[in-house]
């Protein structure tokens, strides 16, 4: 024996499957209603009662959390029927649902951008709605989370620098691109921070003969960090790093110093012996990085 | 007549009529339209367009009409003219057969459209060329439509299909060749075969689509061989009868040509002769576009000029050969180098991560911010990205997008996440009972996740962890359970991999009806590893070693077959590996190199305590496992032809005692024969080696005492293996090769009987195919060449034809 849906669904009546369908929508029993909807849908174009039909059709999926085909269905509601007193509601529907879709900082924010273009596209078209200053709200929030994902993404390679001090300087790149694709940036000063840091470890972990150019650096990142950030939390730990890199340079001076006197010397005792190079070789200050 | 196009006038619309329908309602094809009562219109303009647009894109209509009825003082009346078809509800596709009909429907989506003479072509044309893909040329297709009483104003179409014979190719004739025989051309046209008695499968059916790859082909293979005028003049595919075609290709073949002078221009970077060295074409060499294209472009294995570029920044870098003389049968050539620009790597883009967290993959790429632009680097990171496990393969992608202004690129890594867990559900019989097995492997997990319930999609997923539990029990005799979690990253920061796993089990037999717990044997075994690895940067990256720590312990009650009975024993090792992979692929390498080297050691107890081996019990002999244990293997991969790749192994194990009046330890010994299957035999410690040809554990020293020896396992032990491997299926989905082998191994005693030549050897072939979800099965038959002695005839001197395995990329047991 079927039961009543059943025989509703493979009745031919149009009219009594609409009318189950929107008693379903009303009880929320929404996977049974998108059965019904499904159908009605290819069947009723062109019929009057398409609009209403369509508008509960995809309000079923956004119940259902299948944001993919809804998003289809409530913008094909807004390109269908514009001048329907639902059609900005269904636009809005439309990138509320991309939002939706829109995962972790940490996954692929492809979502993400295109959550960002709906809901700017629907300021666009509906500048004096009510749902402008959500809309809004909304795409701060997908902002921030891209900005998030930029900022960790740089971070990863200051937190890797201790296994190869290469990702160092790639930290440095890295921080300076994302403060360039987020000019605005909520972590701004903090990443200007950890570029001086970045740079700084880069330095101290370099052959001294590179020391000097790259100690250097630091100390002009951390003179770009006090213009832009006067009363900045991480001034005192820049100022240390400033202080440790221009001890560095000393070192650095000092140990090539050293170095160069013995070659010197070394070389004095060469010619007066004369005896070949064996020692030295030019080759201690010849060295990749 | 009454607009003027040169001066669009605006007006009111006064209304909107509809005529001609039969079925549609009048007031929404009016809203469709947009020409609403009241509305604002420039006409002429666009508004009229767009109804019409706006009602066609409905496809409802055979035709539609959008009149001006009138214009009174402002105001414009519209009538819109339509003619409604019916509908169509459903295509029947009839004199198919059913794997036919489905792959035809899944062309044909043509529900609710309607039914005129363009969906008659559209749906003539994809039955004909879906069935001309299969060789049938000589299709027809009629059509006959039905009311469908289901719905109002539909029909169903019925298309009559007639197939006629799938044509084969009768003969395929070539005109002009000299120097390439027809035998040969035939050879070079891959898939379209002449038919012929002897050749069973796939005999000579012809695809027009594969003809015209086949063609070009062979035009290519010809110029590789120097022939480089070779061209097709003409060529023609007529029918011989109902049943089959005849092909006719006229050729004009030319001179075979040789390489003349080679120089180079616009080389700033290497000095001439050092491109020449590179480029390693000597002057009189066979003529060949491929072997220079290689040359230039793409030879991983001995370099190219471009990888010499390409591999130290010069991301633009291009070269242009340009004959700049032929003269007689030599050709004179010029290459053309546009270095360009030394690029620095950028932004580093990921995407297609819908799962894995994108420090999992980014920590992989080597490409890194602030570098210099290698090419190298970009293909070595493709090939980490996959070794990951959690990507499709075929569709991992760089993207190097450089700008030139400031001399730097972004590289994009796209990759797409395909399922990479694995369930292992099996029932099995053993020792006259049905043994269940359920196991699990999480090749993708997120530890930190695990009371995060939001994360559960369905469990916590993304961070590059392994989990693997596995459970196998047959009631009340046998039990064992296992897990295993490996992070390949501790702390997230450095590559270091972190291993824990531990297990336990219970075998239990009871004889007669004394059940008593003093009469049962007993075996109950548990178990922890904690390992930590570390790839090495030298002497090169491939090296990794690993550093592990294992506590065993064995409990004992009147169980057989080994050196005590009962009384518990401790097995506490350190274990250092080192090793180095280079293989190309995990599952099917077509090139690279893998070796170990495994030490294991336990603390010398017997140096430490005051036991006196000569008069010990044996439950005091036992109680710690002492030894010292060595392995090495090396495996190693080369494609010889095609896709035909060689295997060749060497394995060598060596268990040794620090104290010879402790004596070798019963545990940590080697089993050598069979399907190298785990199965029961962790239970005693031993390390099973595979040898087709044998039985299980049936390859033992020469001497020895035959049920101690297959039951323990002996101290020493070599093996050799040279495979022959060729793939039948390379997908993603699925992987098959079938291999031929020749192995050798043998165990011995003591190290002074060792001899790494004298070994028990076998032959044979067999099939493997992988499945992500099952993972590796194979089976093989190997004949053994030498009796085994000891080994009864009844147990066939210890050989065995088949073998089956399953080697799950479940770690550990």
């Amino acid at each position: 024996c079927k039961s009543r849906f059943e025989k509703i669904r493979l009745s031919n009546n149009l009219t009594k499957k609409y009318q189950e369908a929107m008693r379903l929508y009303g009880k929320r029993d929404y996977s049974k209603a998108l059965i019904l909807f499904e159908e009605l849908s290819q069947k009723y174009r062109g019929i009057s009662g398409a609009e209403t039909l369509n508008y509960h059709y995809a309000y079923t999926l956004y119940h259902l959390k299948d944001y993919t085909t809804a998003r289809y269905q409530f913008k094909f509601f807004a390109d269908t029927y514009p001048s329907s007193q639902y059609a900005e509601e269904c636009r809005y529907m439309s990138a509320f649902c991309y939002y939706q879709d829109s995962p972790n900082a940490t996954l692929d924010q492809e979502n993400t951008y295109k959550a960002i273009d709906a809901l700017q596209l629907f300021i666009n078209l509906y500048p004096k709605s009510e749902r402008v200053a959500q809309a809004s709200k909304l795409i701060s929030d997908l902002r921030g989370k891209l900005e998030d994902k930029a900022y960790a993404n740089a971070k990863m390679y200051l937190d890797m620098g201790d296994y190869d001090i290469r990702n160092y300087k790639s930290a440095v790149v890295a921080f300076k691109n994302a403060q360039r694709d987020y000019p605005d940036i909520k972590y701004a000063e903090e990443m200007d921070f950890l570029i001086i840091k970045a740079q700084y470890l880069y330095a101290k972990n370099s052959l001294e003969n590179r020391q000097e150019e790259r100690y250097t650096e630091a100390i002009g990142f951390y003179n770009d960090f006090v213009e832009a950030h006067k009363d900045s939390k991480y001034l005192k730990d820049a100022e240390q790093l400033k202080k440790a890199s221009e001890e560095g340079i000393e070192s650095a001076k000092k140990y090539l110093a050293a170095i160069a006197e013995d070659q010197a010397k070394y070389k004095a005792f060469l010619e007066k012996t004369k005896k070949p190079d064996t020692v030295f070789n030019n080759t201690i200050l010849k060295k990749s990085n | 007549s009454e607009l003027d196009y040169f001066s669009p006038k605006e007006y009111i619309i006064g209304g909107t009529t509809v005529s001609g329908t039969q079925y549609l309602d009048k007031e929404v094809l009016i809203t469709l339209s947009k020409l609403n009562k009241g509305d604002r219109i420039v006409l002429p303009g666009e508004a009229t367009a767009n109804a019409i647009k706006n009602l066609w894109a409905q496809g409802l209509f055979d035709d539609v009409q959008l009149n001006i009825d009138r214009i009174t003082g402002d105001s414009v009346f519209f009538d819109i003219a339509v003619v409604e078809r019916p509908r169509l509800s459903s295509i029947e596709l009839k004199g198919l057969r059913k794997s036919e009909r489905t792959a035809i429907s899944e062309k044909l989506n043509e529900s609710g459209k309607i039914i005129n003479d363009n969906l008659y072509n559209t749906t003539r044309r994809t039955i004909t060329n879906y069935l001309l893909e299969k060789g049938f040329f000589f299709t027809k297709v009629e059509f006959k439509t039905r009311k469908d009483s289901a719905q109002d104003n539909s029909q169903i179409l019925e298309a009559w299909v007639d197939k006629g014979n799938r044509v084969k190719v009768h003969e395929i004739v070539f005109t002009g060749n000299k120097d390439f025989s027809s035998a040969k051309l035939k050879k070079y046209l891959k898939k379209t075969k002449q038919q012929a008695f002897y050749k069973v499968f796939g005999s000579g059916k012809f695809s027009k689509e594969k003809y015209q790859e086949d063609k070009l082909k062979m035009i290519a293979k010809m110029h590789a061989k120097g022939y480089r005028d070779a061209e097709i003049l003409k060529d023609s595919v007529y029918k011989y009868n109902d049943k089959s075609v005849g092909i006719k290709i006229d050729l004009h073949e030319g001179p075979k040509y040789y390489f003349g002078n080679i120089t180079f221009v616009g080389n700033a970077k290497y000095p001439t002769k050092f491109l020449q060295q590179v480029l390693a074409i000597k002057k009189g060499e066979v003529f060949s576009e491929e072997k220079l294209e290689k040359k230039l472009n793409n030879d991983p294995n001995n370099g190219d000029i471009n990888s010499l570029y390409t591999d130290d920044g010069y991301l633009t870098f291009n070269a242009e050969p340009v004959q700049t003389k032929v003269y007689g049968d030599t050709v004179d050539l010029e290459i053309r180098l546009v270095e360009g620009q030394q690029f620095t790597n950028n932004r580093i883009i990921l995407k297609g991560n819908t799962i894995t967290n994108d420090r999992v993959v980014m920590r992989q790429i080597r490409t890194k911010p602030g570098e210099k632009f290698k090419k190298n680097d970009l293909i070595r990171t493709v090939r980490e990205i996959d070794a990951l496990g959690n990507f499709d393969e075929a569709k991992t992608s760089p993207l190097p997008k450089p700008n030139p202004a400031d001399g730097t690129v972004d590289i994009e890594y796209t990759v797409e996440e395909k399922p990479s867990d694995q369930i292992e559900l099996s029932g099995g019989f053993g020792a006259g009972r049905i043994i269940g097995t359920l196991g699990l492997t999480f090749n993708n997990f997120s530890l930190r996740n695990l009371f995060n319930i939001n994360a559960y999609k369905p469990l916590p997923k993304g961070d590059g962890q392994k989990l693997s539990i596995r459970g196998q029990t047959n009631g009340k005799f046998y039990q064992s359970y296992s897990f295993s979690f490996s992070e390949p990253w501790l702390g997230g920061d450095k590559p270091v991999s972190f291993g824990i796993s531990g297990f336990t089990s219970l075998s239990n037999y009871s004889y007669g009806l004394n059940t008593s717990a003093d009469a049962q044997q007993r075996i109950r075994l548990n178990g922890i590893t904690v390992s930590i690895g570390k790839v090495l940067n030298w002497p090169d990256n491939f090296f990794q070693i690993t550093h592990a720590l294992n506590l065993q312990q064995f409990i004992l009650n009147n169980y057989p077959g080994y050196k005590f009975s009962t009384g518990t024993s401790y097995n506490l090792n350190l274990q250092e590996v080192l090793s180095r992979d280079s293989r190309d692929s995990p599952i099917f390498p077509k090139s690279g190199s893998y070796l170990r080297f495994t030490l294991q050691l336990t603390p010398p107890y017997s140096l430490m305590n005051k036991v006196n081996y000569a008069t010990a019990s044996d439950k005091e002999r036992y109680k710690f496992s002492e030894y010292h244990k060595w392995k090495f293997e090396a495996q190693w991969f080369q494609r010889v032809v095609g896709n035909l790749v060689i295997k060749a192994q060497a394995q060598f194990g060596f268990l040794g005692q620090y104290n010879s009046a402790v004596g070798q330890s019963p545990f940590e010994r080697f089993k050598l024969g069979g399907d190298g299957m785990m199965g029961f035999d962790f239970l005693q410690g031993s390390e099973i080696i595979a040898m087709r040809g044998y039985a299980n554990n049936a390859v033992i020293p020469l001497g020895a005492n035959v049920a101690q020896a297959q039951q323990s396992g002996s101290p020493i032990f070599n093996k050799y293996v040279l495979e022959l491997r060729y793939p039948v299926i390379d997908t993603e989905q699925a992987k098959a090769f079938i291999v031929a082998f020749a192995e050798g191994g043998n165990t011995w005693d003591r190290f002074r009987d060792f001899n790494p030549f004298n070994v028990r050897r076998s032959a044979g072939v067999g099939a493997k195919i992988f499945l992500p979800i099952f993972g590796l099965l194979g089976i093989d038959y190997g004949y053994g060449f030498d009796k085994i002695p000891g080994i009864s005839a009844a147990n066939n001197y210890g050989r065995q034809g088949f073998t089956f395995s399953i080697a799950q990329q479940l770690g550990g047991f």
